[in-house]
């Protein structure tokens, strides 16, 4: 009992030193490499790293499969945007909380409507609800400059507990306050799934069934899991418009949703870390493979089946592969 | 141009023909679904490989009508194909990830598309007796237009005799509802799941070929149809056939009007009826599973 207890304390203590030594990497990435290209490929690799997160929270630990996670990242972001522009060009939390509110104002319906049905219908509803979501902002030319984007959002300062950073067009400082929020969001995330409310969302993707007989709601649990990662994507939204300053409708396509279920798929689902990691390597490939060929799709897709024909647990899962291979 | 009358007979005809092209897809889907327990949702890509299959056979010089057989049959075998490659691997493990999966084949089969076809639209060059219009009711209504009805209704009745009368269609049907038992009687479950692909991709093609002349083909014309196909059998009840029925015919109408009176939001009309109809019947209109 006592070597188990040092053995799982000293696990959890290996996890807080390598989370420790990755943000400290990160955080002085920017001061180390000083090419603007490469801290603003960075700083989009954490956005989409934690749109991704969020995506697994549903996938790996709820087992909701949402085929467009990014509609809601869309939202958010379209939202801060459009309050930047209109309300208030310098008030950036108060334009991520408006983004938040609108994001969960759209979400609660849509999910409440999902939820009831089962699992397969669920994930055909949010492809349908997303590409409804997608052809909206796309036709809304009035409110959104429809397939011209989200065009002229400011790009305010931003301080962190009083420290000013500066402004967010600024690759560094917009870099420093994704970090910052990403860690929260992380953390945040971590506390959440190891709480007795993880393991009510855990025990619903093993078994609904039983889970219902032990007296949990099935729904509800269900419908908490779906807002609390659509509001992870509102704040990726938001972070993305205040980094590029720009959002077009693409952002919300089944494709870029396709995207994301890859990052999510690459890193591994189930492990938080994961679809962060996947996040740096699909747009580290996209970045490069996009260069070479204009048949991204054909590779998209084709990466997408092999992955889950041969990988399925991603690359977290690259340990146990090299023992079964070593195995025989 | 013909009056009321002739606007109002334009709307049920085209609602008939937009809602029968949508069962057909459907139905295919449907039929995947109910014995194999795959939700394809590269179905719609396959709507598309037909149309375009079905284009380059008539470029080059084949019949209409004999094009509206092969090309569906090259998209069975496709389907053939995707089934043993890809899907029989992962048939035992969650349905997750075979929705990931057909997900994946189908931007592939987009790439593919893209690949051979490019991105400009094209069109199938019809015989002249189809390019006419017959005056029906006030209106001048185009031949071909009927001619997609008649077919629709042919290959439903087609299928109604296949499922309710031979052998097959029996042991089909018994296999959607008590697939173990079906095993157990001796009947190889590998070929009901390769069957279920084939007609349901052989179905794909038909609607791909008719919806040629009707709309564009172009690489996307796969995405709106997936997406139409899931609201018809999610409204209609996953795997039930006549559900599926009944929701395409409602599709139909629901879009036609839409379109002929707001255009451009109509298909975010079709969704919120959609969610209107889930919200109080989860299950659909007929419920899951009645394979008949």
């Amino acid at each position: 009992m006592l070597a188990l207890d040092t053995g799982a304390k000293g696990k959890r203590f290996l996890g807080i030193a390598a989370l420790l030594v990755v943000v400290a990497c990160l955080a002085l990435f920017p001061f180390v490499v000083t090419n603007r290209f490469y801290i603003s490929l960075v700083n989009e690799m954490l956005i989409y790293g934690l749109l991704a997160m969020s995506l697994d929270v549903l996938l790996g630990y709820t087992g909701l499969l949402s085929f467009m996670h990014n509609a809601y990242m869309g939202v958010g972001a379209y939202t801060v945007g459009l309050f930047l522009i209109h309300v208030s060009p310098s008030s950036v939390w108060l334009a991520g909380l408006a983004g938040i509110v609108v994001t969960l104002l759209i979400a609660l319906p849509v999910g409440w409507v999902q939820v009831r049905t089962g699992g397969l219908a669920f994930a055909l509803l949010t492809l349908a609800f997303g590409m409804m979501f997608y052809t909206i902002v796309w036709k809304w030319y009035d409110l959104t400059g429809g397939d011209d984007g989200l065009m002229g959002v400011p790009q305010p300062d931003i301080s962190l507990g009083g420290i000013s950073l500066g402004s967010s067009g600024d690759p560094t400082s917009m870099y420093l306050f994704t970090l910052f929020m990403v860690l929260i969001a992380f953390l945040l995330t971590w506390r959440i799934i190891h709480s007795p409310f993880g393991a009510v969302l855990e025990a619903i993707r093993e078994n609904e069934e039983r889970a219902s007989f032990v007296g949990i709601n099935v729904r509800r649990y269900k419908l908490y899991g779906w807002m609390y990662a659509c509001m992870l994507a509102s704040v990726s939204g938001g972070l993305f418009i205040l980094y590029r300053g720009y959002i077009g409708p693409t952002t919300m396509s089944a494709f870029a949703g396709a995207g994301v279920l890859m990052m999510v798929l690459l890193g591994g689902m189930g492990t938080l870390w994961g679809p962060i990691v996947g996040a740096g390597i699909f747009l580290f490939m996209q970045d490069y493979i996009s260069t070479m060929t204009e048949h991204w799709e054909l590779f998209v897709g084709l990466v997408v089946i092999l992955l889950v024909l041969f990988m399925p647990r991603g690359f977290a899962g690259l340990g146990d592969y090299v023992m079964r291979f070593k195995k025989g | 141009m013909g009056g009321a009358l002739g606007t109002s007979v334009d709307i049920i005809l085209n609602s008939l023909v937009l809602g029968g092209v949508f069962l057909i897809v459907a139905i295919g889907l449907n039929i995947i679904y109910g014995l194999s327990r795959v939700m394809n949702l590269a179905h719609g890509s396959l709507y598309a490989f037909g149309a375009y299959a079905g284009y380059t056979l008539v470029s080059l010089g084949l019949n209409f009508f004999v094009a509206l057989l092969v090309a569906p049959l090259i998209i069975a075998v496709v389907g053939v194909v995707i089934e043993r490659v890809i899907i029989s691997p992962v048939r035992k493990r969650s349905i997750v990830y075979t929705l990931i999966l057909t997900y994946g084949l189908m931007f592939f089969l987009d790439g593919l598309i893209k690949y051979f076809w490019g991105n400009e639209p094209r069109f199938i060059e019809l015989p002249a007796f189809l390019r006419q219009t017959v005056p029906i009711a006030g209106t001048h209504y185009p031949v071909f237009r009927l001619a997609t009805l008649f077919i629709t209704a042919l290959t439903m009745i087609g299928l109604m005799l296949f499922l309710g009368k031979t052998k097959v269609g029996l042991i089909l049907r018994a296999a959607s509802s008590i697939p173990e038992m079906v095993s157990c009687l001796g009947i190889n479950m590998t070929y009901v799941h390769v069957g279920a692909f084939a007609l349901g991709c052989f179905l794909a093609g038909i609607a791909g070929v008719i919806a040629g002349p009707l709309y564009t083909i172009d690489p996307i014309m796969g995405h709106e149809m997936l997406l139409s196909s899931f609201v018809v059998i999610v409204i209609g009840g996953l795997g039930s056939l006549r559900g599926a029925v009944l929701a395409a015919l409602l599709i139909g109408v629901v879009q036609t009007l839409t379109e002929f009176f707001i255009t451009d939001l109509a298909m975010v009309i079709v969704y919120m009826m959609m969610a209107v109809i889930l919200a109080f019947m989860p299950r659909g209109l007929l419920g899951e599973g009645r394979f008949e």
